[in-house]
Order: structure tokens, then sequence, then C-alpha cells
């Protein structure tokens, strides 16, 4: 243990100023230095264009950039190289053009095309005898394709697409793997450009690169390019090219990678982003337990799309969603309406939403699995989007389930944060909520109960808040409120405290008001 | 029209109306035979088909209760705000970046600069057999080569003194 003596106590500090401000003072020469540059080049390039009468001039990227990339070629070297056919020179144009093209800031893809590079570029990509000319024109054209669509489709009209394909079959990997992407670029433009690739025969060359001893980096660009292949409406990608690609995408699902899985599975959300018929071949090959594990990864760029196929694939047919309940998707859904993230929380709910929309049977399971508790928590606390969510899983749960199952829905508690909910602007929610409160009032009056479940919702608020909605300025609203106090309210007036004594038959009714007499916190009295 | 006289069998009950005035019923019908361009509208009390009105009633009844309640899957919502979160449809390749730091694989040698960069604490690395020192993350540092970074800080200590009461109190213990 150190200990100072009265005469070295005091403090410690650390001299660093020294260095600093020396570089500080490097920092500045440097900067400079450069300024210095570039007003001597732009007044270089000046000089030069007033002697050439060019009218390529339009988007000026930053001429002292282009020069300081390393490259001392100039727009005009660069296409003049391109096009000679000396290999060598071609090739530092080609690759001077890949630069500039890839720059971080405003890379001139515009530029480029205008110039008229792309017939040339693509006649590039086919000299088997130069691969490293075939890289750089790929990447150039990767570049280019990857702008706005008019940018695409000039690559696209320039005929790149069979070359890339031929591409996919070089004995280079990087030449390979560059095709790839710019495929990727193309494909993922629009289901045009999506089926122009799929139709020059892509697919076969692609599954026959996935392999186990492929690089990781390759085997990201070619999961990315086949979720591309993917995607897309209007229209959806043939069943041909779906069949060919769903072998591979559930090898792709097993790798450990977190980027190959992640677009593996947005792959997935956009093939079960789609019909009935669609969603059977996903579930045919056998995803279901692997994306039930992917549902329960820390990492958010496998879980998100994971989530969204497995909610897509509820929203098939009961079948399909038994496959999945069997498939153990109730083990994690309920947990993850407790996900920090938001949406997450609310793909859970939609997909139990689903979930309660099929036969009582999945309704049993959802009861079983002990999705109520945390619904209810969401639809107390949750985010606007998340409660959305969970008010149509209760309406789809009530619609479907039976007295029985609503029994149960009601002793999770569920009534006092619907009732809360009543006052929210949304008029089609509030509709949901009126509808769901009318029919457990229905359900109660099948066991004789209908007198209590009155005054278990009069006593939450709930019966002031329904008559205030009688007179709300959407039609609907008020409608389905009256019909509500009519049918259920509007009976003589009883002595409130005698019938919860009186009522020893039913176990329910007894359970209901300890629960609500327990939890809830006072509520205004019954009215006047 | 005298259907009866007719003898034309209803095959459905499409619609009914009202009459606001008269407070009459009436019923839009599909006749059995016949297509829907001759469907007509009777009056209740002319029609001799119970069971067709009470199917009708039932039906309707059914699906405003269904109307309202909805059940049913409902598909992704293709308006979602959280589309960001998909996957990018198009990628640039840019430049390779040439690695930093750690990413380059070499062993620290020593620190031979600080700088506040951004309220972030930057090192400047000399590497064993590299001439290119460059930054990183003092946090970095200071995890994965500790003692270089307690190295450097004592390399540029220095204390301070202060003039104390008890001057001639000297021992000191260490």
């Amino acid at each position: 243990m150190l200990t100072c003596s009265p005469a070295c106590q005091g403090g410690l500090t650390i001299e660093l100023r020294c260095w600093e401000y020396k570089y500080r003072q490097a920092c500045f020469a440097r900067r400079q230095q450069r300024i210095a540059v570039s007003l001597e080049l732009r007044k270089a390039k000046k000089d030069e264009q007033a002697l050439k009468r060019r009218n390529i001039t339009n988007v000026s990227p930053d001429p002292a950039d282009q020069q300081t990339k390393g490259d001392s070629l100039t727009l005009q070297e660069i296409i003049s190289g391109v096009n000679a056919s000396d290999p060598e020179l071609c090739f530092q144009a080609t690759q001077a053009a890949r630069k500039m093209l890839s720059r971080e800031k405003n890379p001139p893809l515009k530029l480029i095309v205008d110039a008229g590079l792309i017939p040339r570029l693509v006649e590039l990509l086919k000299s088997s005898l130069h691969p490293r000319l075939q890289f750089e024109a790929a990447w150039a054209l990767t570049n280019i394709a990857s702008g706005a669509t008019e940018l695409t489709r000039a690559v696209v009209d320039g005929g790149a697409i069979q070359p890339l394909v031929e591409l996919l079959s070089s004995p280079h990997m990087t030449v390979c793997e560059q095709a790839v992407w710019a495929l990727g670029n193309i494909a993922g433009d629009g289901p045009e450009f999506r089926d122009n690739v799929i139709s020059s025969d892509a697919i076969p060359h692609l599954l026959t690169l996935v392999s186990s001893s492929i690089p990781v980096p390759f085997l990201r660009n070619i999961a990315w390019t086949l979720s591309n292949l993917c995607r897309n409406k209007n229209p959806y990608p043939s069943d041909h090219a779906v069949k060919q690609m769903l072998p591979a995408l559930f090898y792709l699902l097993g790798h450990p990678d977190k980027e190959v899985l992640s677009d593996t599975c947005w792959a997935l959300s956009y093939l079960t982003d789609g019909c009935d018929a669609r969603i059977g071949q996903v579930v045919d090959t056998g995803v279901l337990p692997r994306l039930v594990e992917l549902m329960s990864s820390s990492e958010l760029n496998v879980l998100t799309p994971s989530l969204r196929t497995v909610g897509n694939i509820v929203t098939g047919t009961d079948h399909q969603t038994q496959l999945a309940l069997d498939a153990g998707i109730l083990s994690v859904l309920p947990q993850l309406l407790t996900h920090p993230r938001s949406s997450i929380q609310k793909e859970a709910a939609w997909a139990l939403s689903n979930v309660a929309a099929g036969p009582r049977q999945h309704i049993q399971q959802l009861i079983a699995c002990g999705a109520l508790p945390p619904l209810v928590a969401v639809l107390k606390n949750g985010e606007f989007k998340v409660q959305k969510e969970a008010v149509w899983t209760v309406a789809n749960f009530t619609t479907g389930g039976s007295v029985d199952q609503l029994i149960q829905l009601v002793q999770a508690g569920v009534l006092e944060p619907l009732i809360n909910l009543l006052t929210i602007p949304d008029n089609k929610i509030v509709i949901i909520i009126l509808d769901v409160l009318f029919f457990i009032l229905q359900a109660a009056e099948k066991i004789s109960q209908k007198e209590n479940m009155c005054l278990l919702i009069e006593g939450l608020g709930g019966l002031d808040r329904i008559e205030a909605l009688q007179l709300h300025e959407n039609h609907q609203v008020a409608l389905t409120a009256l019909n509500i106090i009519e049918r259920h309210f509007s009976e003589e007036e009883e002595t409130v405290t005698a019938l919860p004594a009186r009522d020893q038959d039913h176990k329910f009714l007894k359970d209901l008001t300890n629960t609500y007499h327990c939890c809830t916190t006072p509520k205004p009295g019954p009215r006047p | 029209m005298g259907k009866k006289q007719n003898k034309k069998k209803v095959e459905e009950v499409l619609e009914e109306e009202e009459e606001e005035y008269v407070g009459k019923v009436e019923y839009l019908l599909k006749w059995k035979g016949f297509s829907d361009e001759d469907n007509t509208r009777e009056p209740e009390e002319n029609l001799d088909c119970p069971d067709l009105i009470a199917e009708f009633l039932q039906s309707e009844k059914t699906a405003h209760e269904t109307d309202k309640s909805e059940g049913g899957k409902r598909k992704a919502d293709s308006d979602s705000e959280d589309k960001g979160e998909e996957s990018k449809p198009k990628k640039k390749k840019e430049e390779l970046e040439k690695p930093r730091g750690f990413a380059r694989g070499l062993e620290p040698e020593r620190i031979i600069g600080a700088r506040d960069s951004s309220a972030e604490l930057m090192f400047l690395m000399k590497w064993k057999n590299s001439d290119e020192a460059d930054l990183l993350p003092a946090e970095e540092a200071n995890v994965k080569c500790p003692q270089v970074v307690i190295s450097f800080y004592e390399e540029r200590l220095t204390w301070h003194s202060y003039p104390s009461e008890d001057d001639d109190k000297k021992d000191v213990k260490n």
C-alpha cells in the first residue's frame, strides 16, 4: 500500500500537451498543403476544359478528390483508356474508373454512364484471358447498378446480365464473387430485372457455388443475391425458380455466420409473404424448427427476419399454423412480447393474433403456453403499435374461443386494460374493443353470469366509457356502443351489493371478483 | 306481377328493404331458373317461402357479426414503418479498407502520443516491425495491452508537492 508523507501530498498530472500541440501543427500544415494542391489542380482542369469542348461537364465531383486518390488519370484519359485495345492501358483505365466509382462520397455513376462506357465494360467482362480486367469491369458495373433504377437499367440495357452469369463459372473466385454481387444489385432493383436474371439461368450457377469450402464473405454475397432473387412482388418469383432455390436456402439456414443467416431469413420472409401455396412450399422444406431456434437469437439482424418469416407462415392455412405450433413457436413468441425492441414486440403480437385467429385447439395452445399474462402486460404498458396487435389478438381469441376459453381470457385480466384503451383516438381499435366486450357479455349470458359481468365492467369504469362513446362523432363507434348498452345494460337496476355474495354455484365469478378486488385500484362507483 | 299464378319458384332471398312511410317490408328475390336480371322486389305478404326468409335473416345476422369481429388471418402490413430494417436491395462496393489499429494483426510496441479526439481519448501506437503508427481508441488499448498503456502514463507522471505545516517531518513510508 502506497502512503504519501505530508511532504509529497498533492497530485499527479500526466504531461501530454507537448505531443498534442505538435500533432495539431502537423495537421494544420497538411491541410494547407491539400488546399494548395487542389487549387493548382482546379486551375489546370479549367485550362484543359477551355481548350477542349466537352459536353460531359454536368455533375462535377471535386476534381481534386479524383486526383488525390492515387490515380492521376483524368476522366478523358479514363474514357480513352477503357476503349483502348492495349490490355495494360485498358486495365489501368478500367481500374481508375472502378476507383472513381467506389469512392465514399458521391461516386460519379451517372458521369460514367453518360460517357458511354457501359457497352465497353460489358465487353471487357468477356476477356477471359485477363481476369483482373474482368474483375475491374465487373466491379465498375456493380457500382453503377447500385444506383437508382435508371442506372441499373443502363447496365441491363448494355447487355451485362448474360456475360455476368457466364462469369459465375469463372475459375477465378474473385471474379466469380464480383459477378454475384453485380447480379444481386441488378436483381434487387425490382421484379422485372430479377426475372431477367432468373431467365438467364443464374440460379443453377449460383447454387453450384454454394458449398462448405468457400470463404464466408463469398457465401454472404451469394446469400444476399439469392435473397434478392426471392424478393419483390407483382409478380412473385416463379414457382420453378423458388423450387430451385429452396434447398440452398435450407442449407444456408444451418450456417453459423450471422450475415448469411440474416439474408437467408430475409429470403424466406419474402417467399412466405405470399399465397398459401407459396408458404406451403417453404414449410415443406422443413425450415420451421431451425426458424424457431433463430427466433431465440440475440442478434437483431437474425431475429427480425426469422420472426417475420414465422409471422408470415401463421397467416397461412390452419394446417401450416399447426406445423409452426408443432415446431415450438409458442415457446418463444410470448417471451418476445417483453423484448427490449418494440418492433419485435409488435411482430410477436401480430403472429400471436394470427394464431388466435385459428381453431379452438390453437387458442387452447395459446393459453397453455402462457401467452395470456405477457399479452395483458403489453395491453397495459406496451407502445401503441404493440397494443394494437394485442387488441387484435384478444379480438380473434374472443370470436374464435369457447366460453371456457373466454373465461380464462377474462381471468387473465384483459378487461381492465381494454377498457382503458377505449379513450384512444383510433376508431377502428375502439370498435374492435367494443365488439370484444359485447362478445364477452354474450358469453357471460350463456352461463347466466351476465349481471356480474356487467358489474365487473362497470366497476372498471367501462360502463361510463361505453355510455360516453354513444355520443362519439364516428357513426359506427356510436352505434356499436349503443348496441352494447341496449343489449346488456338496459335492464332494470338491481341492488348492487347482493349479487356477488349470492353466487355460490359458479366458481368463476368468485375467483374473478377476488382477482379484481385484490389487483385493481378503486374505480369510480356505480352510476347514480 | 302475379308470381303465384305463374308458379315460379323463389331461389333465394337477396335483400330486405323497409319502405319508409308505409312501413312495409319488401324482399329482393332471385327466381329459380331465371337469371339475376329478372330479380324482383316483392312485398312480404306476397311470399310463400318462409324457410328461405328465415335462412336469409339468419345469414344477415351472421354476416353482421362477422363484419364486426373480423376474425381471420391478417397478412403482413405492407406499409409497415419497420421496412427500413429489411436488408438493402442494392449495395455499392467501396474501396477495400485498409485495416487499422489491432486489425492489422501487429503487436503493440509502445504508445507515442495521446489525443483527445471529439471527446474520445485516442493513442498513437507504434507497432513492432512497422514504421507506420496509427490511432486507436484508448478504451481498446486499455483492454488489449494494459501494460503498454501503464508504461505510457508512468513515463509522463509528474509529482506536485505542496508546502505542508509540518515541514520538519521528513519520514516517507513506502
